[in-house]
Order: C-alpha cells, then structure tokens, then sequence
C-alpha cells in the first residue's frame, strides 16, 4: 500500500497553519468539484482533496497522521506500526461513512480503526442498535435498457472490520437486475445491500441513480425521449409519412406539409414506458440533398428561377 | 470477491419518507425539516409524518449536503448553487 502524502494533495507545506490548509482545500474543491469541473479526472482528484482534507483539517487526525507518516516519501511502500494509534482518541470526521469509503486502502488502514461516532458507540457496547449507513452508486444504461430492462454488473469497495477493528476495504461485485421502465435521475434501491447494522440493526440500502449514456440521435429527458428525425426539402413542403426508428418502436410519423427545421412533434405515450409513459418528440431537420450532380444542380436552379424565394426578406423588413 | 444476484426495485414517484430521505442523506431528520420549511425543497404531504419524497428531491438534498459541507455554504447559497446545477445537468444532456 503507497503512503499518501495529503500535504502534497492540498498543496500545502507540513507545517501550514489551519487557515493556510483550508484555504487551499477550499480553492481546490472549486477546481475539481464534479459537478462543476471539466478537469477529465475531476471526481478522482476531488476524492483525494476530500480524504486529505478530512484527514488535516481535523487537529487529532493530523497529529496522528504527522506520527504514523514521519519519514515517508508520497508513493512509498507503508506499513504502519502496530498499535501506533494507541492513545489516540478520535471523533467524527465530518463525512458520511459512505463517504470514507470511498477513501483510500492508505486511509482505511491509518484511520479505520477509529470508525467514526457509531462505531465509537457501537464498542462501548451496551445495547447500541442501529441501522447501516445507505450506500450511493451510479448505474450508467443505455436507452434502450429502459424498454427491455437490464442487467448490469456493478463494482463496490465495502468497508469490512476484523475482530480487532481493523478496517479494511474489500472489493464487492453484484449482478443487479434493472427493471424496464427507469428513467433518468431515478433512483433504484437495492434492499440491505448497504453499510451493515450495528448492533444487530438492519444493513442499510445501495441506491443506484440511474444515468444514460449519450446517444448521436436521442436523449431522455425524465421519461421523454427526444430523438433528430432527419427529413427531404420536399417532405417537409409537401407533407409525407416517413419511418422513425426511435427506441423500444418503430413507427411511421405523418409530417405536415410545410414542415421546417426546429419543428418539434410529439407522439404521445412512446417515450420510457411506465404506470404514465413519457412521450417521443421528433426534432425536425431539413436536409439539402448535395447538388454534385447535372440533374441536382439543374433541379435547384429550377427552384431559384421558379419560386422567387428570399429566405432572408422576413430580417430585411425588420431592419428597415 | 464475492458474487450476488439482486433485483432492483425502482423507487416510484414521492415514495421517500423523512427519515429515509434524511438516511440517504447520512444527516439528522431536523436538517431535512429546516430546508423543507425553509423552501429549499419540496415534500409532498402536509404534515412531517406524512411527508414523501422523489428521487429527483434525494439526488438534490445530497448536492446541498456535500456543497455546505465541502464550502462551508450557507443553506441558502447552496440551493441557489444546487438550482444553477440542475440547469446546467440540462442544458449539458441537449449537447
């Protein structure tokens, strides 16, 4: 297991003064916040600052970070002394415990042992119950797996005590079964399939947020999918019934004549299904066929002699 | 590693209660209360006891969790920042 050095991940000196550390770590989260970030590894290093930052700002983990990391180098191979956090009293961390999870084997190792308040209750003994903690995962389907339902296998580090209370992250894998019908930012949930009970509690819940990935043609907004229906110039002049594949159906679709780019029409009932199906929406393209032939070129001349058409006379008014 | 096999249950519309919501969460009923009171999200429901709330309201709740923790925000600041990230969740998926 590497030595993590949190000074390096903050970019702070050993010796920083507490408002110089949350200074940074603040700077920092503005940077790398997920949400915000378009950094490519924006959650990686976010995680980082985050276990740095529950580790330094707080002064009775940094004083015993400070002793168990005397002497190591950030990369290098750690083995913590046994018994080093004898005599150490921690308290909260201020992150959720499914939150340390997501920490570091380096910061399981070094700070597991403490657990946090429950755990802290939970070995006073007495008669202490609770539940376990639930636990959030993302679960990423493609569109279609909204009409056929899907399995889906998902990865999950769980964070797992010995007899001694060390704590360890151990690797986990379920097989979930996805019910058609979800949509997106839906949450799915996994029944006990979280952090377990304490004291003989109930383990709490895995809650899968249900997230599609990007599709060239369509996008789900909440139950309604919306996909770019590509048309000719003269079906949309003159009207046409045309074939749509759309996810989960495929339907023919009458366009209206007079039809133009940026129109947008709905077919009731064939978006995500469910007890209220959403709706599809046809996003409306005119496309130019090319003119790189004698007999294309000819016909658009036709056109322009014919029609006496100025697509910009509408803007010519106005200006004047 | 260790292999099973579980059914997903999709949580229907307003199905959350307050102490689900607030377990989601990994905070205490009364944060939950104060923001519903407050206005920064919405219950379905009249009363606390009766209260049921949607995926879209847990998925919220946590982002103005993790950013008044990970800024010090006040509630205020962070639902506003919560409001501007739902909308820019959009406008990203019309790319």
């Amino acid at each position: 297991m590497e030595f993590k050095d949190y000074y390096q991940v903050l970019g702070v000196a050993r010796d920083a003064p507490a408002d110089e550390i949350k200074k940074s770590y603040r700077k920092l989260a503005r940077k790398y916040h997920p949400d915000v970030s378009k950094e490519a590894d924006a959650s990686a290093r976010m995680k980082e600052i985050n276990e740095a930052w529950a580790v330094l700002q707080d002064p009775e983990k940094r004083a015993a970070y400070d002793q168990v990391g005397k002497g190591y180098q950030p990369g290098q191979e750690f083995r913590p002394p046994p018994d080093w956090d004898a005599g150490f009293e921690f308290s909260e961390s201020g992150f959720a415990p499914d939150e340390n999870a997501d920490f570091s084997d380096f910061f399981a190792q070094v700070f597991g042992r403490m657990g946090g308040a429950r755990g802290a209750r939970f070995r006073q003994g007495g008669n202490f119950q609770a539940r376990g903690d639930d636990h959030h995962a993302k679960v990423m389907l493609d569109i279609e797996d909204a009409f056929t339902g899907a399995e889906r296998q998902i990865g999950l580090r769980v964070p797992k005590a010995d007899d001694q209370g060390h704590v360890t992250l151990e690797n986990r894998t379920l097989n979930v079964k996805i019910p058609k019908g979800v949509h997106a930012g839906q949450m799915i949930r996994l029944a006990g399939q979280g952090g377990p009970g304490h004291g003989g509690g109930p383990a709490g819940d895995l809650l899968l947020e249900v997230q599609f990935n990007s599709h060239d043609r369509y996008r789900v907004e909440g139950r309604d999918i919306h996909v770019r229906l590509p048309i000719a110039p003269w079906e949309g002049a003159l009207g046409a019934v045309v074939p749509v594949q759309a996810p989960g159906a495929n339907l023919e679709v009458r366009i209206p004549p007079g039809a133009q780019s940026g129109r947008q029409m709905r077919v009731r009932g064939k978006g995500i299904p469910g007890s209220t199906p959403g709706d599809l929406y046809l996003d409306l393209q005119v496309v130019l066929p090319p003119a790189d032939k004698p007999e294309a070129r000819a016909a658009y001349e036709t056109m322009a002699r014919e029609l006496a058409f100025d697509p910009r006379a509408e803007a010519a008014r106005s200006a004047t | 590693m260790s292999h099973d096999v579980v059914v997903g249950i999709v949580m229907e519309d307003a199905c959350l209660t307050l102490d689900q919501l607030a377990a989601a969460c990994a905070v205490e009923p009364d944060w939950v209360v104060t923001r519903v009171t407050e206005g920064f999200f919405t219950a379905q429901g009249s009363a606390a006891g009766e209260w049921r709330f949607t995926s879209a309201t847990l998925r919220r709740a946590r982002r103005m969790r993790a950013l008044e923790r990970d800024f010090e925000a006040v509630p205020e600041l962070a639902a506003l920042v919560a409001d501007l990230l739902d909308e820019l969740d959009g406008l990203r998926s019309r790319r």
